[in-house]
């Protein structure tokens, strides 16, 4: 029996609340608020406190599905790549690239978020950036 | 001896399979379980200014096997929660080993219990409208009448952002079922809850077995007074049963509930 504990920072929103993975035998049994963070000071809401629910679940997506004839199929990285790149290209030909917009988000880095703005502007050649928390 | 010898004797002389401590991880002190695996680890162990509920982890890991012998580090609050888990057959007292420590450092005293902890502080506008975290019961019921009271404590309750904190991080709450899920009690999707009745019936939930550890008040985004609300439900509980919640392992008056039914089942009215 092994039982550890991870801190980690929430994937809700972008205000970062530090939590803490319980880790019972290698498996996120609850999730608490960390303590000592900064953010949240030892609280969380409803979305935080259940955050383990979405990892364990079985309807959790765990690799890349290309939709094929109607229905999503298992593919590797790179077919599923190649797939929207060439998707990409094509609505880019035919429409012209300000028919693609790119939306990114506050889960992630801002790391991240510079390479998503970056793709858009240098690879795809649109300024239709935007932010998820302006859906 | 000095407690990480304790536990590494309590380990190797397998009276426990895993310790319940703390280490510090990225400047953050966290729990963690120490095991005979990982012996070297122990170097590491802290006693933590941060309170987590020790014992709750006890029972989940008790959830996944049940005859695992466990260490806890333990102060008055995590003691008096692990006497109800006793009394209400959620761990076996003897498969449970304590090594007491100090309380919170408190400035109000050296070594106090929780209910001795130093007091939060309470803002202006909190004092005017809701509750003040460090109210006496007795004054706050000379100053107010009934219509204010009420008006203060649904100031606060209306505040709530029905996180479920306050149960989630509770170290006695552990029904498989919880009433403030079922919808025929508590409406699912709206906010603010269903104010006062969703208070309240953790309030009444909490009687016979809150041994004010504060960690609901903690966790609470909203500062609701928490504490002061349980207990002023289980100074009920005392003035009729003469029970003061985990202070020892007899049993609970609550108890008697569950032996007969009296009452004919029927079904709510929707």
């Amino acid at each position: 029996m092994n039982c550890k504990f991870v801190p980690s920072v929430c994937s809700y929103c972008g205000t970062g609340c530090g939590v803490l993975f319980e880790v019972i035998d290698g498996k996120i049994n609850a999730t608490l608020p960390l303590k000592s963070h900064p953010v949240n000071q030892g609280k969380l809401c409803i979305k935080g406190w259940n955050l383990h629910e979405y990892i364990n679940s079985f309807m959790r997506l765990k690799g890349p599905l290309v939709k094929e004839a109607g229905r999503f199929q298992k593919a590797t990285w790179d077919e599923a790549v190649n797939h929207a790149a060439k998707n990409f290209n094509r609505i880019k030909a035919d429409h012209g690239p300000d028919s693609i917009g790119v939306l990114v988000s506050a889960k992630v880095t801002n790391e991240e978020n510079y390479l998503a703005q970056k793709l858009a502007r240098a690879a795809i050649r649109t300024n239709n950036v935007d932010h998820c928390a302006r859906l | 001896m000095d407690i990480t010898r304790q536990v590494e004797q309590l380990l190797k002389q397998g009276r426990v399979d895993i310790f319940l401590g703390y280490k510090e991880l990225y400047g953050h002190l966290i729990p963690h379980g120490y095991t005979l695996d990982n012996l070297e680890e122990l170097e590491n162990l802290k006693v933590s200014q941060h309170r987590y509920s020790l014992e709750k982890v006890a029972t989940h890991l008790v959830e996944k096997k049940p005859d695992l012998k466990i260490g806890i580090i333990a102060r008055d609050c995590n003691q008096r929660a692990l006497n109800i888990l006793y009394t209400w057959n959620q761990l076996n007292p003897e498969n449970i080993e304590t090594l007491g420590v100090n309380c919170c450092p408190s400035k109000t005293r050296k070594h106090g219990d929780c209910s001795y902890l130093e007091p939060k502080k309470t803002g202006e506008f909190k004092k005017e409208n809701g509750i003040d975290f460090n109210a006496e019961p007795e004054a706050f019921m000379a100053e107010f009448d009934n219509p204010e009271r009420f008006s203060h404590w649904m100031y606060e309750f209306n505040k709530c952002i029905k996180c479920y904190g306050c149960r989630n991080v509770c170290p006695v709450c552990f029904c498989p079922e919880c009433s403030l899920e079922n919808p025929d009690l508590v409406e699912p999707g709206s906010l603010p809850p269903e104010v006062p009745i969703f208070h309240l019936i953790r309030a009444t939930h909490m009687a016979g077995r809150c041994v004010d550890c504060g960690l609901c008040e903690d966790a609470c985004p909203a500062e609701i007074p928490l504490r002061f609300l349980y207990r002023q439900m289980n100074q009920i509980v005392g003035d009729v049963f003469g029970y003061a919640p985990g202070e020892g392992i007899e049993k609970s008056p609550f108890t008697i509930i569950g032996d007969k039914v009296t009452l004919e089942p029927k079904p709510m009215d929707v």
